[in-house]
């Protein structure tokens, strides 16, 4: 799928330059050393073991069958964040788009959390999606006033559901944005139907 | 006065009336020519015959009704045996060919472009805009707008939001319409 609007060549609010674009093939390795890299109490958050090349291998076979979306901040020519869409392309969920993000400590706080959330925000409209979730600890105060700012609002939260580097039990947030209202919109606009001239 | 005549014929739910106000608007609007449209609806909600006309000028149209349209968009089997022996001889067919068999009734030196509007809809993500999906199908066969005009047209017809997924059906029925037109040359 060739997602349209990319490369962005883009300067972050520390005057960092980064490029964003879709994830290619080319760029596995680079992603796998941009996840070795994070810390590992940060990696305890995601849902897979990013730093196997098993999973790296499984993430691109996902993104080339239009499972994922995926796209890419380079810094250089380094990965300094990646933002991801989970779809699931068939069955009762299939209006619901998961959004997952990370970003190198290094810049964190620089606003490129915010451009990789809302591009892909935009790119999940585009592609559809009615409706879209994050999952959040209660601690990730910044990612969750990031998705606030999106749209987002919490819709359940699932107690001492995870547990963190030191093995203390967090609540996990699950927020979510329906956008099904958009479409809603657009179903209307299509109805082909007046009540005063019918 | 050089004017084409346009019809759009298909079903209720399947943005009709919107394609035919989309080239309407890409043509008065965007290309600055002249164009009218008239619209037709039938009683019920969704599913019912619905047509639009729309008739595009270099000046004012004082006529706006369409008889024999040059060009005739069909998304609906029932649109297709109703409309097309209206065709001009000549005109140019743009149907739903997934939806719709074409026979040899067709008047005399029609030019037929077949797409799969709604699977290529469905592949965006909404079947939902397979009606944009015909607009660029239209713009690329016929060239009776201009590809930036009918984009424009596009963008500011839809809901806010829904921008990205309609100008990429848009763009996706135009290539599609350019490439079928450079093999039948």
């Amino acid at each position: 799928m060739k997602l349209e609007g990319f490369p962005q060549n883009l300067t972050l609010k520390d005057g960092t330059q980064v490029v964003v674009k879709p994830l290619e093939a080319k760029d596995a390795p680079a992603l796998l050393e941009f996840y070795r890299a994070l810390p590992e109490e940060d990696r305890l958050y995601l849902r897979d073991d990013v730093t196997k090349p098993e999973w790296l291998e499984r993430f691109v076979a996902h993104v080339q069958h239009n499972e994922v979306v995926s796209l890419i901040a380079l810094h250089g020519n380094k990965v300094a964040g990646e933002a991801s869409l989970y779809r699931a392309l068939h069955g009762w969920t299939a209006h619901v788009g998961e959004i997952r993000i990370s970003v190198a400590p290094a810049l964190r706080r620089s606003g490129l959390g915010s451009v990789l959330a809302r591009d892909l925000v935009k790119l999940a409209i585009g592609l559809g999606v009615e409706k879209m979730i994050v999952q959040m600890v209660e601690s990730q105060l910044s990612a969750r006033r990031l998705f606030e700012k999106l749209g987002f609002r919490q819709e359940a939260v699932l107690r001492a559901h995870v547990k963190d580097i030191h093995g203390i039990k967090r609540d996990l947030v699950i927020a979510s944005n329906d956008v099904s209202h958009l479409w809603e919109a657009m179903e209307a606009l299509v109805s082909d139907f007046s009540p005063t001239v019918g | 006065m050089d004017k084409s005549e346009i019809r759009v014929g298909g079903l209720g739910g399947q943005g009709v009336i919107l394609c035919g106000m989309i080239i309407g608007k890409a043509a008065s609007i965007y290309d600055g020519k002249h164009a009218t449209l008239i619209q037709s609806f039938g009683p019920e909600a969704r599913g019912s015959a619905c047509s639009a006309q729309v008739s595009v000028a270099d000046e004012p149209i004082g006529y706006p009704y369409v008889k024999n349209p040059d060009v005739l968009i069909v998304m609906s089997p029932d649109a297709y045996t109703q409309f097309a022996p209206q065709l001009r001889p000549g005109g140019v067919l743009l149907y739903e060919n997934e939806l719709i068999a074409v026979d040899d009734k067709l008047p005399a030196g029609v030019k037929a472009f077949g797409i799969p509007a709604t699977r290529l809809a469905e592949e965006l993500g909404r079947r939902l805009v397979l009606n944009i999906v015909m607009t660029g199908f239209f713009a690329g066969v016929t060239g009776l707008v201009s590809f930036e005009a009918a984009e424009n047209a596009v963008k500011s017809s839809v809901p806010r939001g829904t921008e990205d997924l309609n100008l990429r059906a848009f763009r996706k029925g135009y290539e599609y319409g350019r490439e079928l037109l450079a093999k039948a040359s």
